[in-house]
C-alpha cells in the first residue's frame, strides 16, 4: 500500500517537474520575479548611471525680514543664498527656475515656488516655516530654551484598549501578510485544483486508468496524486520565492530588511503553511473527484467550475473582512470549512480571536476535510471506471453504485 | 482449483450485468468467456481483478479473496487499451511494473526480452502516441505480463490486430500457459477460443448458458453439421424433418440439423435412393454452438 502510494507520488510529481511546460513556466515566471525587483535600479542606470546632482534651491529674499530669513535657510542643506542685483537687467536673467521667492511679512510670509518638485515641496515649506519661526520668535525676545521647547517635536506611542476593536494592533506587516495569504490559496486552489483535476481526467481519457486502478488500489492512487502534485506545487513556490529573496537581497538591504521586519512574522507563517495545507487537502480532494467523474480532459473546466466559484466566494469574502475582520458574519462563516484556511487565518492574523475558538475551527476543518475525502475516494474509485457524458448528480449517484459493496 | 467463482453476482442499480456465475478454472489452464458485447464479460473480470466489488458471491484465487494487497499476482489486458500516450515505452513500463512490487533492474530485463520477442526494440525511447496501433497493443500486452503474473486475464487481446501480429501474441499466450500461467480470455473470434482453449463459458444478459470442455461440448453438442455430395437430386430434403438450415452450393449441400438420430434418418433415406459421393457428419463449430445460444439477437 504505502509503497504503491509512494510510487504514484514520485511519478506523479517526477513527471511533472521534468515536464517542459513546468522548467519554462517556473523559469519564466522566476526571471520575471527576479527582474521586477531590478527594475529600480535598471531605471537609474538608464537615467544617468549616477546619483541625480542634489537639489539646489535658490533663494531670493524680499520680505520684512530684508534678507535675513535667506541667510538663515542657506545655512540649511540644499540651500543657496542668491542675492538679487541693483541692475533690473540682470536681475531679469536671474535664475527662477528652482528657486524660492519670499515676500511679505513675517505675520504673513508668502514663499513662490519655482519649479520646485513635488516631492520637495513638504520639506521646503517645513524648513521655511521653522526659519520664520525662528526669526520671530527671536524678534520677540524669547530665549534659547523656550525656542527649543517650542520646535520639538511630540512622540507618539500606540496602546490598544481592551476590549476595543484590536484591528490597530495588528500591525500593517500582519495586515499584508494576510492579504498575501488569502490570496495564496485562492491561486493555489485555482491552479492546483485544476491541474489535479486534469492529470486525473487526462488518465481516464487515455484508458490508462483501468490498467492502474487494477494494480493499485484508487484511493491510494487519489492520495499519491494529490501529495505528488503538492510537491511539485511546493518546489515551484520554492524556486519563485527564491528569485524574490535573491532579485530583493541584490537590489540592496533596504527592502529584505523591509520584509523580515515588518512582513514576516513567523507564527503567522506557521499558521499560513497549516491552513494551505488544510486547504490544498480540502479542495485537491474534491478536485480529484469532479476529475474522476469526466470522461474527456475536455470537460475538467466544466466539472471544476462549482469549485472555482467557491473559491473565488472565499476570496472575496475575505477581501471584505480583511476590513472589518470582527462583523458577526465573518465569524460565523469561518466555521464554514471551504472558507475556513482564509477567514480563520484572516482573523487570527487580525488578532480577533481567541484561542479556544481558533482551535475549535481547525478540529471542524480537520475532519470535514477526512470526511469531504473519503467521501470523495469512494465517488473517485467508481469515477475511474465510468465513461460517458458528464453529469454532476448522475455522475456522482452512479459512481457512488460502482464503488457500492451491497446493492 | 485456482481460480473460483462463486455465485458471483452484480447489479447495478436495477440492472443484474452478471447472474450468479458459478466457475473454478484448473491451474495453469485456458479459460474462454464468449458473449455478446453487454453480455457482461468485462463486469467479471473487473470482479475479479477487485475493481468492482461483487454484490453478493466471492471471486477466490488460491482460496482467497482477491484484493488490492496481492494484484501483483495478476496481469490485465483492458477491452479498451490505454497506456500514457505522452510516456515513453520503457518510462511507462517502468511505472506500471513498480506499482506490481517489480524492482527496476528485473522490470527493464524482462522489457528487453519482451521487446526483442515482438521485434520492438527499437519503440524503447519513443513515446506511446508515436507507435503503431499493431506495436501500442504489444506494449499493453506487455503491461500485463511483464511482472509474470499467475492468472492473466486477457479481455478482447486480439481484436485490431493483422494476422501477422495476432500469430505473435498467440504464440505468446500459449507459452506463458506452457509455463504455467492460467490465462482467462474472451473474444469474439471464435476460432482463437477453438485453437486455445480448454474451456468455455458463454454469457448471454449476464447469465452462463453454456459452459464445460470445449471438447466435450462440442461432441455432445445435439445440432450437428452435415455435409451431402451426390449427382441425384436431393428433392427428398425439402420435407425431412429435423433440418434447421440447408446451404447449397456448387460443391456440396450443407446442412445443419437438431441431432444425430436425423443425421442417421438423412443417410438412410439419400443411400435407399442412389450413389453418395460423400455424406460426413460434422461436429458443430463453437460459432454455430454460440449463434445458438446467445446469437438471436444483440442484446446491446
Amino acid at each position: 500500500m504505502m509503497t504503491n502510494f509512494w510510487t504514484t507520488f514520485l511519478h506523479t510529481a517526477g513527471r511533472r517537474i521534468r515536464s517542459k511546460a513546468f522548467m519554462i513556466s517556473t523559469g519564466i515566471m522566476a526571471l520575471l520575479i527576479f527582474g521586477f525587483f531590478q527594475v529600480p535600479a535598471l531605471l537609474d542606470a538608464a537615467g544617468g548611471g549616477e546619483d541625480p546632482e542634489p537639489l539646489q534651491v535658490y533663494v531670493e529674499d524680499h520680505s520684512a525680514f530684508e534678507g535675513e530669513a535667506a541667510e538663515r535657510l542657506a545655512e540649511r542643506d540644499g540651500f543657496v543664498f542668491y542675492e538679487p542685483s541693483d541692475d533690473a537687467e540682470a536681475d531679469a536673467d536671474a535664475p527662477r527656475s528652482g528657486g524660492v521667492v519670499l515676500s511679505g511679512s513675517p505675520a504673513s510670509l508668502d514663499a513662490a515656488f519655482y519649479s520646485i518638485p513635488a516631492v520637495e515641496e513638504g520639506v521646503i515649506e517645513q524648513d521655511i516655516q521653522q526659519v520664520k519661526d525662528q526669526l520671530a520668535a527671536e524678534s520677540a525676545g524669547l530665549p534659547e530654551e523656550d525656542l527649543e521647547a517650542l520646535t520639538a517635536p511630540i512622540s507618539v506611542e500606540r496602546v490598544p484598549v481592551e476590549g476595543e476593536t484590536q484591528q490597530a494592533e495588528a500591525g500593517s506587516g500582519e495586515y499584508w501578510m494576510v492579504y498575501i495569504l488569502v490570496f495564496a490559496i485562492y491561486l493555489i486552489v485555482l491552479t492546483f485544483g485544476s491541474m489535479i483535476a486534469t492529470e486525473v481526467a487526462t488518465e481516464k481519457s487515455s484508458r490508462v486508468m483501468e490498467l492502474i486502478v487494477s494494480s493499485i488500489n484508487p484511493v491510494t492512487q487519489m492520495f499519491g496524486k494529490l501529495a505528488g502534485i503538492g510537491a511539485a506545487g511546493v518546489i515551484n513556490l520554492s524556486i519563485l520565492g527564491g528569485a524574490a529573496l535573491a532579485g530583493a537581497w541584490l537590489t540592496g538591504e533596504e527592502a529584505v530588511q523591509f520584509f523580515f521586519d515588518d512582513i514576516l512574522n513567523l507564527s503567522l507563517i506557521g499558521f499560513a503553511l497549516l491552513f494551505i495545507l488544510l486547504g490544498y487537502f480540502l479542495y485537491g480532494g474534491i478536485a480529484a473527484m469532479l476529475g474522476a467523474l469526466v470522461s474527456r480532459a475536455e470537460e475538467v473546466n466544466q466539472a471544476i467550475q462549482p469549485l472555482i466559484f467557491l473559491a473565488m466566494i472565499a476570496f472575496f469574502l475575505s477581501i471584505i473582512a480583511l476590513n472589518i475582520p470582527d462583523a458577526t458574519v465573518f465569524r460565523v462563516l469561518s466555521y464554514v470549512p471551504f472558507f475556513a484556511p482564509q477567514l480563520l487565518f484572516l482573523r487570527i492574523g487580525m488578532g480577533t480571536v481567541p484561542g479556544w475558538e481558533a482551535a475549535l475551527i481547525i478540529l471542524i476543518l480537520v475532519v470535514s476535510a477526512v470526511l469531504i475525502n473519503i467521501a470523495a475516494a469512494r465517488i473517485y474509485k467508481g469515477g475511474v471506471l465510468m465513461y460517458g457524458k458528464f453529469s454532476f448528480k448522475e455522475g456522482i449517484r452512479q459512481a457512488l453504485t460502482l464503488s457500492r459493496k451491497e446493492s | 482449483m485456482t481460480l473460483e467463482l462463486h455465485q458471483l453476482h452484480k447489479t447495478f442499480g436495477a440492472h443484474e450485468a452478471v447472474k450468479s456465475l458459478e466457475v473454478e478454472v484448473e491451474e495453469g489452464a485456458m479459460f474462454g468467456m464468449l458473449g455478446s458485447n453487454g453480455a457482461g464479460k468485462t463486469t467479471t473480470f473487473r470482479m475479479i481483478l477487485g475493481l468492482l466489488d461483487p454484490s453478493h458471491g466471492s471471486a477466490l484465487w488460491k482460496q482467497e479473496r482477491i484484493g488490492y494487497h496481492r494484484t501483483h499476482l495478476f496481469g490485465y489486458l483492458p477491452e479498451e487499451r490505454g497506456l500514457f500516450p505522452k510516456l515513453t515505452v520503457k518510462d511507462q513500463l517502468i511505472y506500471l511494473m513498480k506499482l506490481n512490487k517489480m524492482k527496476r533492474p528485473d522490470i527493464l530485463t524482462a522489457m528487453d526480452y519482451w521487446l526483442d520477442r515482438f521485434q520492438i526494440q527499437e519503440y524503447k525511447d519513443k513515446k506511446v502516441e508515436e507507435l503503431s496501433k499493431g506495436n501500442q497493443q504489444k506494449i499493453q500486452f506487455m503491461a500485463a505480463v511483464l511482472h509474470r503474473p499467475e492468472l492473466l486475464i486477457l479481455d478482447e487481446p486480439f481484436s485490431g490486430l493483422d494476422p501477422v501480429n495476432a500469430d505473435m501474441l498467440k504464440a505468446a499466450v500459449l507459452d506463458l500457459q506452457r509455463e504455467g500461467t492460467t490465462i482467462v480470455f474472451s473474444s469474439h473470434q471464435m476460432r482463437n477460443v477453438e485453437e486455445l482453449c480448454d474451456d468455455i463459458l458463454i454469457l448471454k444478459r449476464g447469465e452462463p448458458v453454456l459452459q464445460g470442455h470445449l471438447s466435450e461440448i462440442k461432441r455432445s453438442y445435439d445440432m450437428k453439421r452435415v455435409s451431402i455430395k451426390t449427382d441425384m437430386p436431393l428433392d427428398f430434403l425439402d420435407d425431412a424433418e429435423g433440418i434447421l438450415e440447408r446451404e447449397d452450393t456448387k460443391l456440396e449441400t450443407r446442412l445443419k440439423v437438431e441431432n444425430e438420430a436425423v443425421a442417421e434418418k438423412l443417410f438412410h433415406e439419400a443411400a435407399s435412393r442412389g450413389f453418395l459421393r460423400k455424406f460426413e457428419l460434422e461436429e458443430p463449430s463453437l460459432h454455430d454452438i454460440f449463434l445458438d445460444k446467445a446469437g438471436e439477437e444483440n442484446d446491446d
